[in-house]
């Protein structure tokens, strides 16, 4: 798949945390996967069709996961992953994806996205694609949110 | 009939008691009572209540305090204020904090079951029409799809999905839903099951060997199936534009997967190869 097909999601990223009180993601590693991808501990698969079909999850640690969550509810400290921290990282992943399918209209791509679906466990693996697909690490100051997107 | 459920706020237990019993028998249930402002927060975050019965004078707050605190955890909480007095200026302030309902204690049983439909109307009618519209349709090509899969008899039950939470032990396939409405469908179920759908599915006898794979694999590729004929049924029947986006297949087990701030479907199919479980949901507000 076309590498290029990265920097609407990045973009997404670089826009909208600085926004919600992150410092400027910056870029911390890409690669090319296999069908599978490791849960690193919570996962969020956000679907989408139309002009490009495929699937982009969100992925990281538990602790990734409890310090994005404080970050999106304004510095409340999060000490567990309960429905209010699950429904910040929700929401935040729509938002992301949303800004990312209006990048992709300007690359000429119209899509509609779905709903995410937050998945926590341990040591679970998640097949995204038939075929490879794309990884990017962003390092939101300290903690490593990890995209992988996969387009058909 | 659907099942409405409802938190009490008010420090006086004969007050309490005076509510639940009026909602005994009706479609209303009681999930929690709270005697302050904080245990009301706590409760509405662990129940996640339709709507909420508010007193005006709690020990720790008032009832607009109490209301503006619910709304942080979620700000469509639907409020119905219960005060002795029903003031001009403690109506507005109720307003702007987010209460539409007031009534004046002592309250007669028909005027609070009146107060909690009209607050919860949009509930009733969304669950029911989204039922109607979307998930029908999904049960009867999951009833069918069983049937042309791997030959198969089931009853499909649908009921609305109440849990916070799908927990799943074998493999959930996901399935995003774009278009209005926007959702996503899970198919999941138990491993065992997993690898006896698999065999049927290419032909084997339930038990004979096969890799966790292929099973997965297979099951994926049903799911697609399944859930892409239920929405070009929807499409043909309904002049809708719902699409999928390919399957996310996870197999493992304990996992989690969310189930909130959306209008979701169980559908349950118990067949001869084991339960299969489909959920369909549908996120909330357009």
């Amino acid at each position: 798949m076309d590498a290029k097909l990265v920097n609407p999601f990045v973009d997404a990223l670089v826009t909208v945390l600085p926004q919600m009180g992150f410092d400027v993601p910056k870029r911390a590693g890409m690669s090319v996967a296999n069908q599978m991808c490791n849960s690193l501990g919570v996962s969020i698969i956000v679907g989408f069709t139309k002009g490009l079909r495929g699937n982009v999850v969100y992925n990281m640690s538990e602790n990734a996961a409890k310090f994005i969550a404080s970050k999106m509810m304004m510095g409340m400290p999060v000490d567990e992953l309960n429905d209010m921290a699950q429904s910040a990282l929700s929401e935040m992943s729509n938002m992301l994806t949303a800004n990312a399918a209006t990048n992709l209209a300007g690359m000429g791509y119209t899509v509609d996205i779905s709903t995410p679906s937050l998945t926590v466990g341990q040591d679970f693996k998640i097949k995204i694609s038939s075929a490879q697909y794309l990884v990017v690490k962003m390092d939101l100051g300290g903690e490593i949110l990890e995209l992988n997107i996969a387009v058909q | 009939m659907q099942r409405i459920k409802v938190l009490i706020v008010d420090d006086s237990r004969i007050s309490c008691a005076m509510i639940s019993d009026i909602l005994k028998k009706t479609n209303f249930d009681v999930v929690a009572t709270a005697a302050s402002a904080a245990e009301a927060v706590e409760k509405y975050r662990e129940h996640h209540p339709d709507a909420v019965t508010m007193d005006m004078n709690l020990p720790d707050a008032n009832g607009i305090d109490c209301t503006k605190r619910i709304r942080e955890v979620d700000n469509e909480a639907r409020i119905l204020m219960i005060s002795a007095m029903r003031d001009m200026s403690l109506m507005m302030q109720g307003r702007e904090a987010g209460i539409t309902s007031f009534l004046q204690k002592p309250i007669k049983a028909n005027e609070l079951i009146e107060a909690l439909t009209f607050l919860c109307q949009e509930k009733l009618t969304r669950v029911g029409a989204m039922k109607e519209m979307y998930v029908k349709s999904f049960a009867q090509v999951l009833e069918k799809s069983l049937f042309g899969l791997v030959g198969v008899h089931s009853e499909v039950q649908v009921e609305v999905s109440e849990g916070h939470y799908l927990d799943v032990d074998g493999i959930a396939v996901i399935i995003g839903l774009t278009g209005t409405p926007m959702g996503r469908a899970i198919v999941y179920m138990d491993y065992g099951t997993m690898k006896d759908f698999a065999c049927a599915l290419v032909g084997k006898d339930p038990g004979d060997e096969m890799s966790d794979e292929d099973a997965s694999d297979a099951v994926e590729e049903a799911a697609n199936i399944i859930i892409g004929h239920g929405a070009s049924t929807i499409n043909d029947l309904k002049e809708k534009e719902m699409r999928i986006s390919p399957p996310g297949t996870i197999v493992g087990s304990n996992i989690r997967i969310a189930n909130f701030k959306m209008t979701s479907f169980r559908l349950k199919a118990e067949t001869r190869l084991g339960v299969i479980y489909v959920n369909i949901g549908f996120a909330e507000g357009e």
